[in-house]
């Protein structure tokens, strides 16, 4: 079989279970290469954790088959967390945070200029080379996603991992931040999974879905799977009743009001 | 064995002051030369990970290594060592595994080694004077071996923080983003967190267990003050506990001072760390306007 008609991700029965609470169950899905795969579901739903299974953070039960464009190789990952919880007074200017993974020589004796090349590069390509300068810790956190990015772009990944990547950023800025990111996995080909809780971006900007409850409620591309009785089976049935309209017409689920904060 | 005298008398034409004609005082200045750069590159990271109670933890553990080396009747300056890298290791694998928050197991670690160290102690009442050794630090009766032991250690870990440092900036950053994206970091955790025992055990022949982590955090802290970038950090963390320990050690020495050498280090740093306020509260001033 040919690598690049793999699947990206296949889950395979995987299930995790925190201090005997289970948080995911026996979840079978695939991630095709190539997709823009959303991972949709409540808050709560085991979203997040269904990721750090894939990162490999947590303990889980079953298999997740990471195929690697050039087998032998191992998978590339650029990974863009949902909101990043560092130390915002550490002295470390979005340059030195850019070239830190590419360079082994210490920041203290300078920084290697092919890694600042490279970095600006990865920076531009975010629209965000005149960040630069300024340390990490000033950001907002639109300009910080936007960094974040850059620096998982920089990993060249075959798969890019994004945890509510627009979580901090004002609803027109998610837009553009998307498209940013369809803009990119277009011309980069690479594997999106981005996990989110708003369905306005998923009908926006996904090819693929995973609806998650604990357990997959549905799965396979956005058009045919996110239907009234996935989308009730996924949030409950408050948002199935409110679609009926919709999924008379034949349409997929509306955008907007569907937050789950 | 090489013989470090000929460095010893060198140092002692270099500071041309009365106090340092003595050779324990040109000792005592070597190693706090070497001592000094090592606790303020670790204490970068130190400061970045949040690790200062785990420091603590850890010049802590000396009192039950001592207590170890009466036990088994080896020589406690090593027990004290080998116990300090094992409480070290002990605390990084425990948090690793453990759902319990990592400063609660450091508090397990801590209060437990301390108390064995005080049981066997206090069945024995003549090391109970040895004990206020550890307490306040005594740089002035260090030795040739453990300056050459310091010098070894001194090479390894500017080693490690040479090819090091950007990752463990990366882990410091976030753990999650680090692992992510290839850094290995469980490899760098475990040994920095042994090379941070054996520098903290270190430390507390020169400062003693009370002031330790001050060696480390006060001049890092007061880098983080001072420097715009991470690079900047590492340098400001150098002159900061260079000039700190070198004038520390010159203040305690005169008739006028005659104050433990250990804390007139930390005395000096803190200083700095007063005087690294004001750029810091400057740089907030301009990014609020």
């Amino acid at each position: 079989m040919n690598s690049s008609s793999q699947p990206a991700v296949m889950f395979q029965d995987v299930s995790v279970r925190i201090d005997g609470l289970t948080i995911l169950e026996n979840i079978c899905a695939e991630v095709p290469r190539g997709s823009a795969t959303a991972i949709i579901g409540p808050n709560g739903a085991g979203k997040t954790t269904l990721l750090l299974a894939l990162l490999g953070q947590i303990a889980y039960d079953g298999r997740i088959d990471v195929a690697p464009l050039q087998p032998g190789r191992p998978v590339r990952l650029g990974y863009v967390p949902q909101k990043l919880d560092f130390d915002r007074g550490m002295p470390l200017t979005v340059m030195e945070m850019m070239v830190m993974g590419h360079q082994r020589r210490p920041l203290w004796l300078g920084r290697a200029s092919k890694a600042v090349r490279a970095a600006k590069e990865a920076l531009a390509a975010v629209e965000a080379e005149h960040l630069a300068r300024r340390p990490a810790g000033a950001l907002s956190g639109g300009e910080l996603q936007r960094v974040l990015l850059a620096l998982a772009i920089r990993q060249e990944p075959e798969i890019l991992i994004l945890d509510e990547p627009a979580a901090g950023v004002d609803i027109g800025g998610e837009h553009l931040l998307c498209e940013l990111f369809d803009r990119l996995r277009i011309e980069r080909g690479f594997t999106q999974i981005i996990v989110t809780h708003d369905l306005s971006l998923v009908t926006a900007h996904a090819t693929d879905v995973i609806c998650l409850n604990r357990r997959v409620t549905g799965t396979g591309p956005v058009r045919t799977t996110l239907t009234t009785a996935v989308l009730a089976a996924t949030f409950g049935i408050h948002l199935g009743l409110a679609d009926i309209q919709a999924a008379q017409s034949g349409r997929p689920a509306p955008p907007g009001g569907h937050r789950h904060d | 064995m090489i013989d470090p005298s000929a460095l010893y008398d060198w140092v002692g034409r270099l500071v041309p002051l009365d106090c340092m004609k003595a050779r324990f005082m040109q000792q005592a200045l070597v190693a706090l030369v070497l001592l000094a750069p090592m606790a303020a590159a670790m204490g970068v990271q130190v400061v970045n990970f949040r690790m200062a109670f785990f420091s603590d933890a850890i010049s802590h553990s000396a009192f039950a290594g001592v207590a170890l080396g009466l036990i088994l009747g080896l020589d406690a300056r090593w027990t004290m060592v080998g116990f300090a890298v094992l409480v070290g290791l002990g605390i990084i694998a425990a948090g690793r595994r453990s759902s319990l928050s990592i400063d609660v197991i450091i508090g397990v670690f801590f209060s437990a080694s301390v108390a064995f160290g005080l049981a066997v102690v206090s069945r024995d009442r003549s090391v109970a004077r040895d004990v206020q050794r550890f307490l306040y630090g005594d740089i002035l009766t260090i030795g040739d071996t453990n300056i050459l032991l310091l010098a070894g250690l001194f090479a390894v870990l500017m080693l490690f923080q040479a090819t090091g440092y950007n990752r463990l900036l990366y882990v410091g950053l976030s753990v999650p983003l680090a692992s992510a994206h290839r850094v290995r970091v469980r490899a760098y955790q475990f040994v920095f967190a042994a090379l941070l025992s054996l520098v903290v055990i270190f430390s507390v022949w020169a400062v003693g267990v009370l002031l330790v982590t001050a060696m480390l955090i006060v001049p890092a802290a007061a880098a983080r003050n001072f420097a715009r970038s991470a690079g900047g950090m590492f340098w400001w963390a150098m002159v900061v506990s260079l000039t700190s320990a070198v004038a520390g050690l010159l203040i305690s020495a005169q008739d006028w001072a005659r104050t433990a050498t250990g804390a007139t280090i930390v005395l000096c740093a803190s200083v700095w760390f007063v005087v690294s306020a004001a750029p810091a509260a400057l740089r907030r001033r301009q990014r609020r306007l």
